[in-house]
């Protein structure tokens, strides 16, 4: 038998002693453990307006003007038909550099090779941008880990709906990418005229501070996206379906209902609809940031699961499972609710108002029948609607800190060009591709995306989102953009004020982990997994682990603003 | 009663009482003599270090305010502040009480499974249908979580296969894949056509390191079947049961991810919450950030690591060799 040597420090025995002490060590934390305190997580806010380094706005005229004019950004203008576009940067500078811009992208990832980007690349002047694409579905979580190791190439393009899955953006942004105010600073106009004429607003939206509390340490960090208002999103029914039934359009929650009860018919397959959660709540005006209101009347900020609408909001949900009025497998949130609602075996779909101008041009391909309109804002019992107003810029393109300042001008000259506004050759070329490859100009003299456009140019992201027009228009199929452009009109007058206007709000991680916890028990109680009667219980569990510390939170922000 | 005698004849040649001195080796002397192995030995080396080990290391962050934009050593120690976090959740207890059910459950139902399977694909001779089985009951394992999910739903979900037969019988439509009552059983179901055949593998290979004459003789002697299965198949693979029981007991803690991931929505965050799942929602989507998400991982493993011993210890106590022997 071998006898260890006594010099020997450790032996296996010994290891497995000392790591059996640290799992009895781990096992017993809770008795031992200190009572330190984590700082990280714990939120931010930022302003978002009233800056001074701002670029300084200058005009550059619109080479056509819209002739549906409304009131931007709410009710934003609109073209029914299709100018002839003049070119908007008379001289592009010469680039040479290769960079990798990291974008969403949902759907099958287009072919590389495509001309399309051969003569983007040509025309904005030779800088050559690879796009790497990554699954939309999952971007904004996985976005998280490829900015910590800084793996997302030289750039990268994050909606505004995304920072939900970031804890401390804040502290991610102003490590991780290049702050452009000394070269965005002042007046811009002559190198980048299309940059120098986005309004100030988007620019201020893409401000954060080193330090929250020193105002001196604030900076443009990002390329904003388009800057838009009115509502993006709206539930989408078939009108001649609603019609095939002799249904009228319902105009109130009560309406709705009896639309559904009259159209559904389970055994047959057929469904009012395919999924309803993220879009119900503005029908029994449940709006605010994160679900927090200010209540003037209680004078203190009030989450939507303290207010009785909650309650009927999870009953109508309720109702529509407890009748079959929803597809059996809603609760798996897997359907294709758009797909369905084309077969004819769902009528409303809740959507991106982008989806009004995308059937329309299927209609007109002969790839779908029938029509798709938005159900107006609608109210319950008796209640006046509320519809979300959504006046932000969509997200930001963010350029990495390791670029140079000429690799940021450069890529800021692509910027410049890619702002042009619809009525531009470079416009076109963006959106709709090269003709004869990409699209084909219809009858009416607008462009028709072929079946390669539809799938290389329109469906992906690829550069059209690197930066917003310097106005964004209504566009698209002439009858949807009046359609749309009467929609928005009709909207105005239910629109919901932002109580936390002009600031960027990140929630503690606390309330965030709560605020998960609570959507899914919401969930539990609409598909049936737990009873009505258990909303106080869930309130209660929402405000024990992040909630009130959030109301706190929130109503510091609110103060902030609006005083006390 | 008599007793067998050796007849060979006495070695000659063989001194009784000599002592055989090896000299010991010197490093040089085993490097030249073992390096094709230490060779071969080199890539799981280098995939543990890079893989394991080194990650292991920065456990420590599960002690720290980490943030990855910070130099390391400026991230705060906080003590065991994320473990107190972690274990006053109210949402950990529920998923470690999930978590400890699946595993049970693995543990006493698919376990068998394999076994049992193993031994019927033993028992069966034609080659043919040999092959079959092994095909149909091993394939899916290389199915995807995704895919062996939306099978099942497709096949027995509420608007799936069986339950349109069902309707078109003028039944009512199967609860069954949004029934957080029945997940268990769903569980069981998908893990058993997922991974049963899977497991027969190793049980398979040990079946096969059986010597045949045991058998032989022992069906000349009059053993049937089930006595041959309990005296010779049952004993000639314990070691490797053995081995695998305490390897599972080990990681009991983890149950897997995507299969209840996926069944999140549809089941219900109550019924379907394991620890690794806690971790995802809690962690990442939560926002609780990296150190309360190592914090969580380390208590896992600290615990598969207590019961790894203990099983192992109990396996010795009991003759088996388990995992690994005292030298």
């Amino acid at each position: 038998m071998s006898t260890p040597s006594p010099r020997q420090p450790l032996r296996r025995r010994s290891l497995f002693k000392v790591a059996g002490l640290g799992a009895a060590g781990a096992a017993g934390l809770p008795v031992i453990s200190a009572c330190s305190d984590i700082e990280s997580n714990s939120g931010s806010t930022q302003a978002t307006e009233g800056f001074d380094f701002l670029p300084t706005y200058k005009e550059f005229p619109l080479p056509v003007e819209p002739n549906l004019v409304g009131e931007p950004p709410n009710h934003p203008s609109g073209f029914t038909s299709y100018p002839e576009p003049v070119q908007a940067v008379a001289e592009v500078p010469s680039g040479s550099g290769t960079y990798e811009l990291t974008v969403p992208i949902w759907g099958d990832t287009p072919d590389g090779d495509d001309p399309y980007y051969g003569t983007v690349t040509e025309t904005w002047g030779g800088t050559t941008i690879n796009l790497r694409h990554a699954d939309g579905n999952t971007f904004a979580d996985t976005s998280v880990q490829w900015l910590k190791a800084n793996e997302y190439g030289d750039a990268i393009a994050i909606f505004g709906w995304m920072l939900g899955s970031h804890s401390n953006f804040t502290e991610t942004v102003v490590n991780n990418f290049y702050n452009l105010t000394e070269i965005l600073k002042g007046d811009i106009a002559e190198r980048w005229p299309l940059l120098a004429r986005l309004p100030s607003s988007s620019w201020g939206q893409s401000v954060w501070s080193t330090d929250i509390e020193d105002p001196d340490t604030a900076g443009i960090y990002g390329i904003p996206m388009g800057f838009t208002g009115g509502p993006g999103n709206a539930v989408m029914y078939r009108t001649d379906l609603l019609a095939g039934a002799n249904l009228t359009v319902p105009t109130t929650i009560e309406e709705l209902l009896e639309v559904c009860r009259a159209w559904s018919d389970d055994a047959n397959g057929k469904w009012a609809f395919a999924q309803l959660d993220w879009f119900v709540g503005q029908w029994f005006g449940l709006g605010g940031t994160d679900g927090w209101n200010w209540d003037a009347d209680q004078k203190k900020m009030v989450n939507n699961v303290e207010r009785p609408e909650f309650t009927e909001m999870l009953e109508f949900r309720r109702t529509l499972w407890d009748e079959k009025l929803i597809h059996p497998d809603a609760p798996t949130g897997t359907l294709d609710a758009a797909a369905m609602q084309k077969a004819g075996t769902v009528l409303f779909t809740q959507d991106n108002m982008a989806r009004w101008n995308d059937y329309a041009l299927q209609v007109k391909r002969g790839e779908a029948e029938g029509e798709i309109n938005p159900l107006p804002p609608l109210g319950a019992k008796g209640r006046e609607p509320l519809v979300y107003m959504n006046i932000s810029i969509d997200g930001w393109t963010f350029l990495n800190k390791d670029l140079s300042k000429e690799q940021v001008e450069e890529i800021l000259d692509v910027a410049n060009w890619c702002a042009s506004p619809y009525g531009t050759t470079e416009y076109e070329l963006l959106q709709y591709g090269v003709e004869g490859e990409h699209f084909t100009l219809g009858e009416d003299g607008s462009p028709v995306y072929t079946e390669l456009g539809s799938k290389l140019v329109q469906a992906p992201m690829n550069y059209k989102n690197v930066v917003g027009q310097v106005q964004t228009f209504l566009t698209g199929d002439p009858d949807v953009v009046q359609k749309r452009f009467d929609f928005h009109a009709s909207v105005q007058e239910f629109g919901a004020e932002n109580p936390f206007a002009g600031m960027r709000i990140e929630a503690p991680a606390d309330a965030k982990a709560a605020g998960q916890t609570l959507w899914d028990q919401q969930n539990d109680i609409a598909y049936g997994r737990a009873e009505l009667s258990s909303i106080p219980d869930i309130l209660e569990t929402y405000m024990n682990n992040g909630g009130e510390a959030a109301r706190e939170y929130y109503t510091e922000a609110y103060k902030s603003v609006h005083g006390e | 009663m008599a007793t067998l005698q050796s007849t060979a004849p006495p070695d000659a040649d063989r001194t009784p009482d000599r002592v055989i001195v090896r000299r010991k080796r010197t490093v040089g002397q085993r490097l030249r003599h073992d390096w094709p192995l230490l060779l071969l030995a080199l890539p799981v080396v280098a995939h543990l270090s890079v893989f394991h080990y080194w990650p292991t290391a920065w456990n420590i962050i599960a002690f720290m305010d980490y943030s990855p934009y910070r130099p390391f050593w400026e991230n705060p120690f906080v003590g065991f502040a994320w473990f107190e976090r972690l274990f006053n959740d109210p949402y950990f207890t529920p998923a470690l009480l999930n978590t400890l059910k699946f595993a049970t459950l693995n543990l006493v139902f698919m376990f068998p499974l394999s076994i049992v399977l193993a031994l019927a694909m033993n028992s069966i001779i034609s080659i043919k249908a040999r092959s079959a089985f092994q095909s149909i009951v091993y394939l899916p394992h290389f199915f995807s979580w995704v895919l062996v999910v939306t099978v099942f739903v497709q096949v027995l979900g509420a608007d799936g296969l069986i339950s349109n037969w069902i309707m078109d019988g003028g039944g009512e439509r199967l609860n069954f894949t949004s029934n957080p009552d029945t997940f268990l059983l769903l569980v069981w179901m998908q893990w058993a056509w997922k991974d049963a055949g899977w497991g027969m593998i190793i049980f398979l290979a040990a079946l096969a390191s059986i010597n045949p004459s045991l058998y032989e003789a022992a069906a000349s002697d009059g053993a049937n079947r089930w006595r041959r299965m309990w005296h010779i198949t049952l004993p000639g693979i314990r070691p490797v049961i053995i081995l695998l029981l305490i390897l599972q007991i080990g990681g009991i803690l983890s149950v897997g991810f995507e299969q209840y991931q996926l069944q999140r929505q549809s089941i219900g965050y109550q019924s379907t919450e394991v620890l690794d799942t806690f971790v995802y929602y809690q962690s990442i989507i939560g926002n609780q950030g990296e150190s309360f998400g190592t914090a969580a991982g380390l208590f896992k493993g600290v615990i598969g690591l207590i019961l790894i011993l203990v099983a192992n210890k109990i396996a010795h106590r009991l003759g088996e060799q388990g995992i690994y022997q005292k030298s």
